[in-house]
């Protein structure tokens, strides 16, 4: 009952993977035979100006992530986990940009950030405001554009898990405490935080795992530009490899994103459990 | 389908709490229409000219449905969805049946060594670090050497195998929980493994089911970077392709643009706003324990 999983696994992912880390240390171009060339594809990257702007944009788009987000959609939950009329129908609603494939979320969100025609700018002008910012196509709000569009696509997501963790919650403690006088934000600081942290942990190594794949997002709105300025990790290596056909390079890359994705997840993870291991103290 | 929910018993609101509900209700009314606004405004640009569009956003004037005569005339979308279609429903159904096994195999069937169970679900769920783009080329390569580049195979097996980590994390986490008495009373009745499983298992792990199909049937739909690789010949496009060869092919036309995006996000919210009530138990009993 196993073999199938396992075949498809191995062949189409784990095979894969061994094929990329293997060629990130030749100078492959695609085709033909490839060298042996070590360590050299990683270094060209180190010293690769453009690599360190994706990586800091990467990093920007990830705080920018994890700190809005992740409260956000929380007390988001909490509000919708309220008894009012239609309740069910606006979780529904939130849930919807999570389903939008991401190159059309991208193209739709070029129709509300673009300076020229977009809705925010077009608002923006019509208030008075001269010269409004210049979401994507300029050089410094791409990234946080980006974030943006990235936090409106998963937000429904993540209220979703921390809805779900809320219904879990037994309700009496959550009475219990509301007797006991502890209403609205002290009662979800002091209570409900505590005993949703596992599903907080969750969420968040949810968030980070995506950030880190982001590129449909970059590809429309700013193409990574303007002269490669916005681009995230993934995006720049999709043009190293496949653009530029750097095979080599593009293969090391992607084994730095890989590394770096996976070191940030278990590093929060780690985090988290020397913080409760202090905590239950 | 429906779960069943426990209601607290209504008791009488004291004037603070209601005060309090009424305040969330309109807060999460808000912050729910910013949120669908860009949806809306996506439809309201497909109704206007592209001048408009252009010159004046803000303010709608001729209603029009030129933009979708242009785009139903010109975009192949009936192929493209009957395409997208096949795709999902080949590579969901393979990838359902083997997942549901393998767990099953995993949380039911006695081990020598446990370490070895333990082991192989590790494995599968290692996956869920790995970023697609990492597997692009090498699945590519692959799909050449087995002859199937060119075919919708190509794209059907590492489908298949790149939904195996989360079915494998939702199974499992359900199926660890999931009472074994029931299934040894069956067995004790004389159902056989393939009865058990059809008549017993999978009835109760109908909401579960449900969400694993919703999101990888989802995923299908929405796959871009495997697509634009492994596809390169314009009988074969998919759904997802089509927005960026639109795009090419109305570069400068923004209201045909919006139309085709309406066309295509429609058909995929009423999918979503069916089943979203399963999504929502079925995340309750699988993603959150993790």
């Amino acid at each position: 009952m196993l073999v199938p999983t396992i075949a498809f696994f191995t062949v189409f992912v784990v095979y894969p993977v061994g094929f990329s880390l293997y060629y990130s240390f030749t100078n492959f171009i695609g085709f033909g035979p490839a060298a042996w060339v070590g360590g050299a594809n990683y270094l060209t990257l180190f010293t690769n100006p453009l690599f360190w702007v994706s990586l800091r944009n990467t990093a920007v788009i990830l705080v920018l992530s994890v700190v809005v987000l992740i409260p956000l959609s929380f007390l988001l939950a909490t509000l919708m986990r309220r008894n009012f009329r239609g309740a069910g129908i606006l979780r529904a609603l939130v849930f919807a940009p999570g389903i939008i494939a991401p190159i059309l979320v991208g193209l739709i969100w070029v129709f509300i950030l673009d300076p020229q025609f977009g809705l925010v700018d077009a608002l923006l002008k019509d208030a008075g405001v001269a010269h409004p910012p210049e979401w994507i196509g300029g050089n410094t709000l791409g990234p946080i554009s980006v974030a943006i569009v990235f936090i409106w696509s998963t937000i429904g997501f993540a209220m979703t898990i921390f809805y779900a963790g809320l219904q879990l919650l037994p309700g009496d403690v959550l009475e219990a405490s509301a007797l006991d006088g502890a209403g609205g934000f002290k009662q979800i600081w002091n209570i409900t935080v505590p005993m949703l942290r596992e599903t907080f942990a969750i969420t968040t190594v949810l968030v980070i795992t995506n950030v880190f794949k982001i590129f449909e997002l970059v590809y429309q709105l700013t193409g990574g530009g303007p002269v490669h300025k916005s681009e995230t990790l993934v995006s720049y290596m999709y043009f190293i490899t496949f653009t530029s056909q750097q095979y080599g390079p593009g293969m090391a890359f992607a084994v730095i994103i890989t590394v770096l994705g996976a070191l940030v997840s278990v590093g929060y993870l780690f985090l988290l459990r020397n913080r409760d291991s202090e905590t239950s103290r | 389908m429906t779960t069943p929910t426990l209601r607290p018993p209504r008791r009488p609101h004291s004037r603070r709490t209601r005060r309090g509900l009424i305040i969330a209700g309109i807060a999460a009314y808000l912050i729910t229409f910013l949120i669908i606004l860009p949806l809306v405004w996506i439809v309201v640009l497909s109704f206007q000219s592209n001048s408009n569009i252009l010159n004046n956003p803000l303010s709608p004037q001729t209603f029009t449905w030129s933009n979708y005569v242009n785009v139903i005339t010109t975009v192949p979308l009936l192929t493209e969805y009957a395409n997208t279609i096949l795709l999902a429903v080949s590579s969901v159904a393979i990838g359902t049946v083997i997942s549901f096994m393998s767990s099953f195999a995993l949380t039911r069937m006695v081990f020598r060594r446990r370490r070895f169970q333990s082991g192989i679900r590790l494995y599968l769920l290692a996956g869920l670090a790995i970023p697609i783009y990492i597997l692009l080329f090498p699945v590519y390569r692959i799909d050449i050497a087995l002859g199937i580049f060119g075919t919708y195979l190509s794209l059907i097996l590492p489908y298949v195998a790149v939904t195996i980590p989360f079915n494998t994390l939702l199974l499992t986490g359900f199926l660890r929980d999931f009472p074994g008495e029931i299934e040894e009373a069956a067995i004790i009745d004389g159902a056989g493994l393939w009865r058990l499983c059809w008549s017993v298992v999978v009835p109760v792990m109908r909401p579960v089911l449900a969400t694993l199909l919703v999101f990888n049937i989802i995923y299908v739909f929405n796959e871009y970077p495997f697509v634009s690789i492994l596809i390169n010949n314009p009988a074969m496009t998919t759904v997802s392709l089509a927005v960026s060869q639109f795009q090419g092919q109305y570069s400068t036309d923004y209201g045909a643009m919006m139309a085709a995006s309406t066309i295509i996000l429609l058909p995929q919210l009423i999918l979503y706003a069916v089943f979203q009530k399963q999504v929502v138990a079925g995340m309750t009993m699988g993603a959150v324990k993790g």
